[in-house]
């Protein structure tokens, strides 16, 4: 790991309803466009931008449901080992924020407790059709002692600022973690992970 | 949101989230395939789970519930002419029998220490006396069903009531105590702290060269999960336990053994790596007299056919030699011992395989099942499913898991495994390192069976620091108790006993039987012959079984297409549009999945930093998404790959990953 080139890395899970618009974050923010259409990512694990913040390269692997939250049926172990969430949920669409404490739960019982969660109401292009008032999001977001943002990921509104963000607290954290050092519980990724198991898969 | 319907076209239908029909399910998807893939349960894994502890109460209390009336609907007015339904069934009620749940840690809040004996009605929280109701209802189950052992079954029931907290209530922790820092843990705290338990249903450790491992390399599915190490292998002799040494540094460093031992071993180890002719003359013959016949003492002869080989003592000498060998190969591929254990436990094997098959597009849902199938007479293929909520899906193929045929088609599983788990508060062995993940072999003793342990600590993410998990597996001869549970009381306290007692206490337990899925056979008419059936956790230690299974069910479905390739690696996909799109083309590898022409194999590094590491990567990536490969023809035709090395290195991607990359702790 020494010789990769970057300083920090961190994997970022996004989770909500179905159609709130995940996928377009990830794609507006590693990619720069927005896809037309609800493409289903075939064959994408995750995506990888590297981002410098204040000289440091933070490399972001950010990890997308696979469609598996369409049916409530997310794997545990997608959730294991991220260090950031991102919870979205879709302005115009009252039920995907209803859902949301549904999602809290999941998060409480798979995921690490020091991972750093934000709400993102996400589709603010589509002012008209609001359902779900700012300040209620804002309100609940504090409740659950969330970060929070709204987004439009067509218009490319506040994308960027969330992941560097997110980045941000990360790297925060992070050095907080190196400070206190007292934590004797494991990290996520100190288990070896697969570049282990590649590493010695020359027989 | 769920009540969005499902798709009503697939080619392959898979029932169960178990480990074989997991990777079923990546591997068609992987090549192409439209999977759905269902399970009745509202969690991954069926019988391959691992459960907070909060989530291991439930499922004790859903084992002990009476299994509900099959209701019968009528289905035909889904049917077509020449169609008729086989009906599967809606509640898995053969595979777990015998449940029963001990508890030992105190019932108290953390603060007071003494004064149990007036506390306990009161502290003892709704959460116990649920449970040990469940003991009992799972002890009078047992009765009915167990035939002999009457007066054992009496002890059991008095040792089930003793679980109320007084009587077994392990001692308040002693100042004289070996290790001061022992501090007790209440049940309150396993509760509190549930969710940071992962108790596997099913105990096996993965072979550093086994086919699992194999299997997630080759497919790129390991990048889900994360590994340890098993750092020592135990055995349980003459009522100690000791460390086996097995590696060439742990025979050199080892202090049981004496040099003339060592050099033994160390001759024995290097010569049955290869067949000789004096093994072949013991074919037929037990590995244990070949290992007499070797000379090597008792020592070593105990660990080489208990703990390395893992054979009993009839077991044939190429049949031993086999197992040995297998150990041997996967020592030292990773650490000093030939094993590796998922952190999180093994539950997350099966969902790292279900994320896999989503990510190319397979259709997951938990909470749903299939009613019944669609078979074409004439033909005997299966056309259709309908599911639970009366839909009817088609497909081409099926594979179920055992457990939703109905129960009149199955034997009952001539075979059962006995499982125990305990939750105690130190090492079998302490050590310096209270991180250690340690496999224990016990061997046979007067009739009682071999016996696999596993003693997973903290570091594993499967317990909380300050217990240990500890997983027991043997066959079935009696029930899960009757078998484990004499062991465990010699092993462990499970009463408060003699200060100077050292060994570990037992802070809860559970014993169940389960089926061992490589008995359980199906009988009757046979089933149409695009539904194919997967059986549950077999008794060996590795997956090999669970694997091979996989493998051949896809063999049968998609004969043609290979086996898992592997994924992407997501650094290496490029998407059309990307400007930052400056890397140079990675050379075409010129095999296809053989699913999509157009899909393209070639590659293209979009980050100019990332070429410096392009040796590092597999070379044989495959773009699956044709949207995304539009222009790499062209580009194809356009530009040549100048990185010489890069293509004479491309027929061997594995040979390449040696590098920054990869961490270099590894080996």
């Amino acid at each position: 790991m020494s010789m990769e080139d970057y300083d920090y890395l961190f994997k970022i899970v996004l989770i909500g309803n179905a159609g709130v618009g995940k996928t377009c974050l990830v794609r507006r923010f590693t990619q720069g466009l927005f896809p037309p259409g609800q493409g289903a990512t075939i064959g994408v694990d995750f995506m990888i931008k590297t981002v410098e913040i204040n000289g440091e390269k933070v490399k972001l692997q950010i990890w997308d449901t696979a469609g598996q939250e369409r049916f409530r049926s997310i794997t545990q172990s997608y959730y294991r080992s991220a260090n950031a969430l991102i919870l979205t949920y879709d302005i115009t669409c009252e039920d995907s924020f209803r859902c949301l404490p549904e999602w809290l739960k999941e998060i409480e019982q798979y995921a690490n407790n020091q991972v750093v969660t934000i709400l993102v109401g996400n589709k603010i292009d589509l002012a008209d059709k609001r359902e779900v008032l700012r300040q209620r999001a804002e309100d609940f977001a504090q409740a659950q002692s969330m970060l929070y943002l709204e987004t439009s990921a067509k218009e490319s509104d506040n994308v960027e600022k969330l992941f560097l963000d997110l980045a941000c607290e990360l790297i925060r954290e992070a050095k907080q973690n190196k400070l206190d050092n007292n934590d004797t519980a494991p990290m996520p990724g100190e288990g070896k992970t697969i570049s282990y198991l590649n590493c010695c898969s020359l027989n | 949101m769920a009540t969005e319907d499902l798709p009503s076209d697939f080619d392959i239908v898979i029932l169960g989230t178990g480990l074989a029909e997991s990777v079923v399910a990546a591997a068609c998807s992987r090549v192409g395939q439209r999977v759905l893939h269902l399970d009745r349960r509202s969690y991954y894994a069926a019988n391959w789970a691992s459960f907070t502890f909060n989530g291991l109460l439930t499922w004790i209390q859903e084992q002990n519930e009476e299994p509900k009336p099959e209701e019968v609907r009528d289905w035909s007015g889904l049917t077509e002419e020449g169609e008729e339904l086989i009906h599967l069934s809606q509640a898995d009620s053969a595979s777990i029998t015998n449940l029963q749940v001990f508890s030992y840690a105190s019932e108290e809040e953390e603060e007071e220490e003494a004064a149990n004996t007036t506390e306990e009605e009161k502290a003892a929280d709704e959460e116990v006396v649920k449970e040990s109701s469940e003991t009992e209802s799972a002890d009078s189950k047992e009765e009915e069903e167990e035939k002999e052992g009457a007066g054992e079954e009496e002890e059991q029931a008095n040792q089930a009531e003793g679980e109320e907290p007084e009587a077994d209530q392990p001692h308040p922790s002693s100042p004289g105590q070996s290790e001061p820092s022992r501090e007790k843990i209440s049940y309150a705290q396993l509760v509190k702290e549930g969710r940071r338990f992962n108790i596997d249903l099913v105990s096996k450790l993965m072979f550093s060269r086994g086919s699992l491992v194999d299997l997630l390399i080759k497919s790129n599915v390991s990048r889900y999960a994360e590994f340890k190490n098993v750092t020592r292998i135990l055995t349980y002799r003459h009522g100690n336990i000791e460390q086996v040494p097995c590696s060439r540094a742990d025979v050199f460093a080892s202090r049981q053994l004496s040099v003339v031992e060592k050099r033994k071993l160390m001759r024995f180890l290097t010569s049955c790596v290869e067949e000789t002719e004096e093994q072949t003359a013991y074919h037929g013959r037990p590995y244990l007299e070949f290992l007499r016949d070797q000379q090597l003492g008792d020592n070593l002869q105990h660990f080489l056919l208990h703990s390395i080989a893992m054979v009993a003592e009839d077991t044939p000498t190429e049949e031993g030699l086999a197992s040995t060998r297998h150990f041997l190969r996967s020592l030292g591929r990773y650490g000093n011992t030939p094993f590796l254990f998922p952190v999180y436990g093994l539950g997350e094997i099966p969902q790292c395989f279900c994320r896999m098959s989503a990510v190319f597009g397979g259709i997951y849902c938990l909470r749903h099942s299939v009613h019944c199938l669609i078979v074409d007479r004439d033909a005997n293929r299966c056309k259709a499913v309908i599911d639970s909520r009366g839909q009817r899906i088609s497909c081409s193929h099926v594979v179920m898991e055992t457990s939703y045929l109905d129960r009149s088609k199955v034997a009952t599983p001539p075979r059962f495994l006995s499982r125990a788990v305990l939750i105690t508060d130190s090492s079998v062995l302490p050590s310096e390192s209270n991180q250690q993940i340690s496999m224990v072999t016990v061997p046979p003793e007067g009739g009682s069976p071999a016996v696999k342990m596993v003693e997973l600590s903290s570091s594993s993410m499967t317990c909380i620091p300050g217990t240990y998990l500890v997983h027991l597996t043997c066959r079935s001869v009696g029930s899960a108790h009757q078998d484990l549970s004499p062991l465990v009381t010699r092993m462990f306290r499970t009463t408060e006993s003699q200060e100077e007692d050292r060994r570990p206490s037992v802070l809860w337990s559970l014993y169940f039987n389960m089926a061992d899925g490589m008995a359980s056979q199906v009988e009757g008419q046979p089933l149409p012959s695009n539904v194919h059936i997967c059986h549950g956790p077999d008794s060996a230690l590795g997956h090999e079984d669970a694997v091979q299974q996989a493998a051949s069910i896809f063999q049968r479905i998609l004969p043609e297409e290979e086996f898992c390739p592997p994924a992407p690696n997501p650094e290496d996909i490029v998407y059309d549009g990307d400007n930052s799109s400056t890397g140079e083309d990675r050379g075409d590898m010129g095999q296809d999945d053989g699913q999509n022409p157009e899909q393209n194999q070639n590659q293209e590094n979009p980050d100019p930093e990332q070429n410096q590491n392009q040796e590092n990567r597999n070379q044989n990536q495959e773009n699956p998404d044709p949207e995304q490969n539009q222009n790499q023809e062209n580009r194809n035709q356009n530009q040549e790959n100048p990185d010489q090395e890069q293509n004479q290195n491309q027929g061997n991607p594995e040979l390449q990953r040696v590098g920054p990359e990869e961490s270099p702790s590894s080996s």
